[in-house]
């Protein structure tokens, strides 16, 4: 065995070692199960970095073990290493370390620690399976238990109702969403004979067809579901109820960003009309869930909505063919959106769990390095130049701009509501003075978590001109991939594209403009008079929880009731005790004729002669 | 003597024992009773582990062992596992011992619960082991027979007289029906024999006509069935269960149901190939009555018992789904959720048994917020109903994934369906009852609850577990065992070219 097939195998299952240790030694002991949980994360990712120093991005390497073999369904779990995995690897244990560290401050004295620890690890071990699965299998499998360890997290307060509720709808809406996902692994297995990724590239390209974009299209609803895209979106704003370290970790960072990673990973299946199908759900999603944002008065919530845009923009590159803008995206958006749900963290602690941005304001000196990250963030999602999310959504945009104006249109739109947003939002919490008691007394949180929040700083504002662009490029376009100086990376989007980039700039400015316009100083929601119908909807979420109830959840009502009178009365009422009352029933009479009484026998020997004789004599 | 008797032997023979101990002498009966199950289910845990290096006969049965009976009726005694009963044994073995375990919750005439608790394991074990037609039918009504029993005085709730009444003759009709089966299959074959390696060798070389298949077939189909709860026969399963005490609910719903399955997969699918698949379609249809029926019943149920009831109705489903694709993959998946779905049957009964025990309902409405007081309890629950909706980690996982798999070439709308069911409506009607029994806030009255104290009050849950695990992250201790026994002797499929030790077994022959 190569050092380097030690070492990823150690990365991949150190998190699930933790887990399992803390969950059958160490649950009692508090500090010393965080302390397993933050080393093996930490460790992780020290070796993620050593497996990256000897990277070739020429050479991707597989490494497998058999997990079951029948006839020709074949599984392994494996390892497959190439730009993509080794940069996901990169991001995932990156994140999840600084996360890790930072829960240890935000959920001091919670009496759930241990079990917050155990829920962490194994999260980070599903998602790293993800990352390094070479097949369908693996990769569905570890699908669902992020989904699980993704339950588990929101519902980590299960005596609060809303949390127990939001974790169950997680879990139930992503499921349906995998349900289409398995039917598409079905079908590619069925097509192409493999579920091995390596394999199926090889085959993929001689099947042309229906049943090619229906199992790209299965294979979507899976990434749908799990990156809450539109109509499957509505679960992951209610899944804010979790922590706020899970929110950034999980809901933010990285298990919503697997269904874009997936469909990168599977590109080569996804055909024309497929691809279309979702550029067009990806950007739907990322102006729908825009909008949404701009009216949510819940600090969270508005980040939750934003992540939503975020991914749908994602989804929109790969709807475009292009797998290196949404890698580039998915990485810069984990770095800043983590930040970003950090620094919300840190906000919420300063107030006692407090999330309703009316009550905030003034924050900006009380807590000035959650202010200074938060705004590095809030600059990095708008897309302002040099920081790492101008980079990437340019390249999306560019992109558009290549392929579908009418797609790029969306985009910017999208782009100019995000800024307008975020601004909202630094506007309220930060600006002014402040508008409740608890905003007035709040100090900045322990160093355990403001640490986090710097680290995370640095690759959001660099992380644009650091090459990841062309890491992930040398994979998908090797002839088109151009290494540039960090200078050259800095003005590429202008010599590029230089429209598309320009116009993002002006999106983002026309954002900002109006949220100063309408929020500096304001002391209640200015727009909500002024909106109407239009802003109740807004608020409400276009009612897609309510139409969701009246239809799809009473729909299966509707079946469920129907089974249950059906098994109630026709099965066990008229089948079961229906043969049961017959049967006693014709017992019954039949007793009436055996009284033991002889002068019944006689009268019915004498009714009997009786019949005979006229029947005889007739 | 074969490993396979004492197995068998050893519950038996604490039976007898117990029948000699004064029913005072309460921690002898019960330590009887766990040395005979605990001995009983380490052995079977060596011959699992001894089974691909132990020398296999002509027709692949490892440990075999004879002892002729009635020679002029062709019934001999005659024992032995193949990659298709070894894994039941060893279920049914390590959820005998779980049972017993549990059983500190029987209060009253403990002595003789105790007799008819090991009798059932001993008939259950019996009945997988062998491999004569007339010992696997008689050791089943072995484990049968002391089931009504049970039910009946040591049962639960207000309705279970009528639960044993219905039990008692449900199940007494689906086993006549297969007796029916049984005994025309043995004077159609016209081996005079009732030994199933003979039966099977007999009747490929001269197969039953089609007449004969198309009537003895559906005899076992639905007898056996039955014994499954096979939709629409599946009523009596969630209202005994409900009625049954935990040790019985475990042993039955976990391992002697299962006797059903390995009967069709063992005497109706060799013996009968063409009427098998003829039956097939029918039995994939009617399995959507379990997965996706039985999954809506199970949402609308009000009584976590009833929902666990359903559940395993449903779970029943993947089985007869793999039974119906007839094809190794298929197949093999059946097998593996037999084994799985024992495990966990056997937890989520022990498990409710412990939360009733202490509450005396388990009315969802009544309850809630239990893991705050129950947090071992609460987990292997939560964790039981990760299994349930086939989280992959758990054996049930390994089993469901293949059965989808070895159905989508052969049965592609059911499988389609069948995947609704497992993915959606499993997860929507166990989280559910998990969100109403565990989490939200605690009500006052249960403040009282006191967790599973001390290693040996969670041995039984964690054992359970541990085998889901075990069999969920290596599956192929099990679906290695299993599916070159499914190709020679349940398919008759020609020896794949890389399962080597089938080869050298045809080349013997």
């Amino acid at each position: 065995m190569a050092l380097d097939e030690i070492l990823l195998w150690t990365l991949l299952f150190l998190p699930l070692l933790a887990a399992a240790i803390i969950t059958l030694f160490t649950s009692r002991r508090r500090r010393l199960s965080a302390g397993i949980s933050i080393a093996a994360v930490v460790l992780s990712f020290l070796l993620a970095l050593v497996v990256f120093a000897g990277f070739q991005a020429d050479q991707p390497r597989e490494y497998a073990l058999n997990w079951l073999s029948l006839g020709d369904f074949a599984v392994q779990f494996g390892i497959r290493l190439d730009s993509l995995s080794m940069l996901m690897l990169l991001v995932v244990t990156g994140v999840a370390a600084v996360i890790h560290v930072y829960s240890w401050g935000y959920l001091a004295g919670d009496p759930g620690f241990s079990r917050f620890f155990t829920g962490l690890s194994l999260f980070t071990f599903s998602m790293l399976g993800i990352v390094a699965a070479n097949n369908f299998i693996q990769l569905f499998i570890c699908w669902e238990l992020v989904g699980c360890s993704s339950y588990l997290l929101i519902g980590f307060w299960y005596d609060r109702p809303a949390a127990a509720d939001a974790g169950l709808k997680a879990f139930v809406t992503t499921r349906i969403g995998d349900f289409g996902f398995l039917l598409g692994i079905l079908t590619v297995w069925a097509a192409l004979g493999s579920l091995n990724f390596a394999a199926l590239q090889e085959r993929a390209l001689a099947q042309p067809g229906l049943i090619t974009t229906a199992a790209g299209l299965l294979i979507f609803c899976g990434a749908a579901g799990k990156s809450a895209q539109f109509p499957l979106h509505v679960w992951l704003p209610d899944a804010m109820e979790g922590p706020t370290p899970v929110s950034a970790l999980i809901h933010a960072a990285t298990m919503v960003a697997a269904g874009v990673y997936m469909l990168c990973r599977v590109l080569f299946l996804l055909n024309a009309p497929a691809l279309q199908v979702i550029a067009w759900v990806g950007a739907f999603t990322a102006l729908l869930t825009a909008i949404i944002a701009t009216q949510q008065n819940d600090i969270k919530r508005i980040l939750a909505y934003s992540t939503l845009s975020q991914l749908g923009y994602m989804v929109l590159a790969v709807g475009l063919g292009g797998a290196t803008p949404a890698m580039f995206h998915l990485t810069t958006h984990a770095f800043f959106k983590a930040l970003l749900f950090l620094g919300a963290g840190s906000v919420i602690l300063a107030l006692h769990h407090e999330q309703d941005i009316w009550k905030m304001g003034g924050l900006r000196q009380k807590l000035p390095v959650t202010f200074w990250t938060f705004l590095a963030g809030t600059l990095a999602l708008a897309g302002v130049w040099p920081l790492s999310g101008f980079f990437s959504k340019d390249s999306i945009l560019a992109l558009a701009a290549e392929r579908n104006h009418a797609l790029l249109a969306l985009a910017l739109l999208t782009a100019l509501l995000t800024s307008f947003y975020m601004f909202r939002l630094v506007l309220v919490v930060f600006f002014t003075n402040h508008r409740s008691a608890a905003a007035g007394r709040a100090v900045e949180t322990p160093p355990v978590m403001v640490i986090p929040l710097r680290l995370l700083a640095i690759p959001t504002v660099a992380a644009g001109f650091l090459g990841i662009e062309y890491f992930v490029a040398r994979q998908f376009e090797p002839q088109a991939a151009a290494r540039l100086s960090a200078w050259g990376q800095l003005v590429f989007p202008f010599q590029h594209a230089p429209l598309a980039a320009l116009s993002g700039l002006a999106a983002a400015g026309l954002g900002f403009l109006a949220a100063y316009q309408l929020y500096a100083g304001a002391k209640k929601e200015p727009l909500e008079s002024r909106l109407g119908a239009f802003g109740r909807a807004v608020q409400n979420r276009f009612y897609f929880d309510e139409l969701y109830a009246a239809t799809v959840i009473r729909a299966h009502e509707f079946l469920a009731r129907a089974a249950d009178w059906m098994d109630r009365w026709l099965i066990a009422g008229l089948g079961v005790r229906g043969t049961h009352g017959t049967t006693e029933l014709l017992g019954r009479a039949l007793r009436l004729f055996q009284t033991g009484n002889v002068q019944t026998y006689a009268f019915l020997f004498a009714l009997g002669l009786a019949v005979v004789l006229w029947l005889a004599l007739r | 003597m074969s490993i396979l008797t004492y197995i068998i032997g050893w519950p038996l023979a604490a039976a007898l024992a117990l029948v000699f101990v004064p029913r005072n002498y309460r921690v002898v009966i019960r330590a009887v009773a766990l040395l005979a199950t605990f001995v009983s289910a380490a052995l079977a845990v060596k011959m699992f582990i001894q089974f691909p290096g132990a020398p296999a006969g002509p027709d692949h049965y490892r440990f075999e062992a004879f002892v002729p009976w009635a020679a002029s009726l062709g019934i001999q005694y005659h024992v032995g596992v193949d990659g298709i009963n070894a894994g039941l044994v060893l279920m049914s073995a390590i959820v005998a011992f779980a049972a017993t375990c549990v059983a500190w919750e029987i209060r009253d005439r403990e002595k003789e619960f105790y007799i008819l608790l090991l009798i059932m394991a001993g008939g259950v074990l019996g009945a997988f082991a062998s491999l004569d037609i007339f010992f696997f039918y008689l050791f089943h009504e072995f484990a049968l027979i002391p089931t009504f029993i049970m039910i009946g005085v040591w049962g639960r709730g207000g309705r279970k007289n009528y639960a044993t009444y219905q039990i008692t003759i449900y199940l007494s009709l689906g086993s006549l029906l297969a007796l029916l089966g049984l005994i025309a299959l043995y004077l159609e074959a016209g081996a005079a024999s009732f030994d199933i390696p003979v039966l099977v060798r007999h009747l490929r070389e001269q197969p039953l006509g089609a007449g004969a298949q198309g009537l003895i077939f559906p005899l076992l189909l639905f007898g056996f069935g039955i014994l499954v709860s096979l939709w629409p026969f599946h009523t009596w399963a969630p209202l005994g269960y409900a009625s049954a005490p935990s040790p019985t609910a475990m042993l039955h719903a976990g391992a002697l149901k299962k006797f059903g399955l390995y009967g069709l997969l063992r005497i109706a699918l060799p013996m009968m190939p063409e009427a098998a698949r003829s039956w097939a379609g029918i039995l994939a249809w009617l399995c959507l009555g379990n997965l996706l029926y039985c999954g809506w019943v199970a949402m609308r149920q009000k009584d976590f018992n009833w929902v666990a009831g359903y559940s395993s109705v449903a779970h029943m489903g993947f089985v007869f789904l793999g039974i119906a694709s007839l094809n190794l993959i298929g197949v093999t998946g059946a097998v593996v959720v037999m084994v799985a779905h024992g495990f966990l049957a056997a937890l989520v009964f022990g498990l409710n048994g412990f939360v009733y025990q202490q509450t005396g309902t388990l009315e969802i409405r009544e309850l809630g917020g239990l893991l705050r007081r129950l947090p071992f309890i609460g987990a292997a629950m939560v964790m039981a109903a990760f299994a349930g909706c086939g989280l992959p980690g758990f054996a049930n996982f390994a089993g469901e994934i293949t059965v989808f798999f070895g159905a989508w070439k052969p049965l592609r709308v059911v499988a389609i369906l069948g995947c609704w069911g497992a993915l959606v409506v499993g997860a929507v009607y166990l989280l559910r009852a998990i969100r109403g029994v565990l989490q939200g806030p605690l009500p006052g009255k249960w403040s009282v609850l006191t967790d599973a104290a001390g290693w040996w009050r969670k041995l039984p849950f964690a054992l359970l577990l541990a085998s889901l695990l075990v069999f969920g992250f290596f599956p192929r201790l099990l679906t290695d065992r299993i599916a070159r026994d499914v190709a020679a002797s349940v398919l008759n499929l020609p020896p794949a070219p890389d399962h080597a030790p089938v080869e050298t077994a045809q080349g013997r022959r």
